[in-house]
């Protein structure tokens, strides 16, 4: 697609330590990448796309300013992750509306079930 | 406290009935007066085991030291029931509640601690070997001493790690204000790849000054992910500069002074009700533990 296809944004490039690792994001970048992302989702939203993964090219041409931002701020794998965990985080919200509609009565978090919610998010 | 205050009870009645017997006269005296009374106050229960004789003096002894009939009255309008008595049983049975709840969550937890010890060799935990983001090595012996708060995660992580370590200050704050320095915190790398100690220790002074991070080489670093039973999934050869992401599980661990496994605590739990955790588990522990 035409109008960032010559110049692919790149995110900020690791800077590796003197004893050969590489230096995580601080507190602000991260700060400034979670921005990127929550501008990016908020189009995404008025446009009615949850998984801007698949729908890559309508989300390229609608939201093309944000998404450079995004991409900017954040690191690539980054960027892939907020957005499967925005479609991951969608259809929860969706099972548990459904799982509420049948008449299904939360778990009280923080008591029961711990094990089982606190490995299935992940990262 | 129960059978204290039963046999207090107990000790009541034949004192009763001793003095019953030094008083006929009086006791017959309140009986005239106050015929309709003694037929009310009869307990139904006892008059099985209790002569009638007893029962109505049981309710109608006058103490010594009433100046006038009506005072007597009034005194023994309530029978032996007052509200000196009430309050003394609200009293017994508010307390009694409360030190049984009390007691049965402290077993509660002890049973949690005692079920994770395991039998022989440890579930989670165990020998390690790594590098503190000081560059001097640490083993599971360094734990040892006091309690310990085991965080593992990777520097590059996107979101779930740094607001799990923002908790974990929370935690190390309201641990420290109530218990002292009883509790090291500590942060395991994934990532041994990227994460080196001076990438560590500029990534977790932004947390917290406490927390002390770990790293090696990339099978120290899958054995003690072994150990702790966590999720390990970092491939061994990555280039360097390398953009990639670290799957791992998200538990704080809680290790108690002598290097066993306490509890896990999970993403759900608050600061607050995480830190609630730890502090009652501190509370309990009755051995050595060392709070310089």
């Amino acid at each position: 697609m035409g109008l960032f296809g010559s110049s692919q944004p790149s995110p900020p490039q690791p800077e590796p330590s003197r004893d050969g690792g590489y230096v995580a994001p601080d507190r602000s970048a991260r700060a400034v990448c979670w921005e990127g992302r929550d501008s990016f989702f908020k189009c995404l939203d008025r446009n009615s796309i949850i998984d801007s993964v698949k729908e890559d090219e309508k989300a390229k041409t609608v939201c093309a300013p944000e998404l450079k931002k995004f991409e900017e701020a954040c690191a690539a794998s980054w960027v892939t992750y907020f957005k499967k965990r925005r479609v991951m985080e969608f259809q929860r919200d969706l099972t548990l509306k459904k799982l509420s509609a049948e008449g299904a009565t939360p778990m009280d978090s923080s008591t029961a079930g711990g094990a089982g919610s606190a490995t299935l998010s992940g990262k | 406290m129960a059978t204290s205050f039963a046999r207090a009870l107990r000790l009541i009645e034949p004192g009763v009935c001793r003095q019953c017997a030094t008083q006929p006269a009086r006791r017959t005296f309140a009986a005239v007066q106050n015929p309709k009374r003694e037929i009310r106050s009869r307990p139904a229960t006892q008059t099985t085991t209790l002569s009638q004789q007893q029962v109505r003096a049981f309710s109608f002894i006058p103490k010594r030291g009433y100046k006038t009939v009506q005072e007597a009255k009034s005194r023994h309008k309530s029978g032996p029931f007052s509200w000196q008595a009430g309050l003394l049983f609200l009293l017994a049975g508010a307390g009694l509640t409360v030190y049984f709840r009390y007691e049965k969550a402290r077993m509660a937890r002890a049973r949690i601690a005692e079920a994770n010890k395991g039998i022989g060799r440890p579930l989670v935990g165990g020998p390690f070997h790594l590098t503190d983001h000081n560059g001097k090595e640490f083993t599971e012996q360094n734990l040892k001493g006091k309690y310990s708060l085991v965080y593992f995660g990777f520097t590059h992580c996107p979101d779930i790690c740094p607001e799990e370590l923002d908790k974990m200050a929370g935690m190390l704050d309201q641990v420290k204000e109530k218990h002292g320095e009883v509790l090291q915190p500590v942060f395991i790398s994934c990532d041994p790849a990227r994460d080196t100690p001076e990438v560590i220790r500029r990534y977790l002074a932004e947390f917290h000054p406490d927390l002390l991070g770990m790293t090696g080489t990339w099978q120290e670093v899958k054995d003690v992910c072994k150990a702790y039973r966590v999720y390990f999934s970092t491939p061994p050869d990555v280039k360097p500069g390398q953009d990639y992401l670290v799957d791992h599980s998200i538990y704080f661990y809680l290790m108690d002074p002598e290097g066993d496994f306490v509890e896990a605590i999970g993403r759900n739990f608050t600061v607050d009700a995480a830190s609630k955790v730890i502090n009652d588990h501190i509370a309990d522990w009755r051995g050595k533990i060392n709070k310089g």
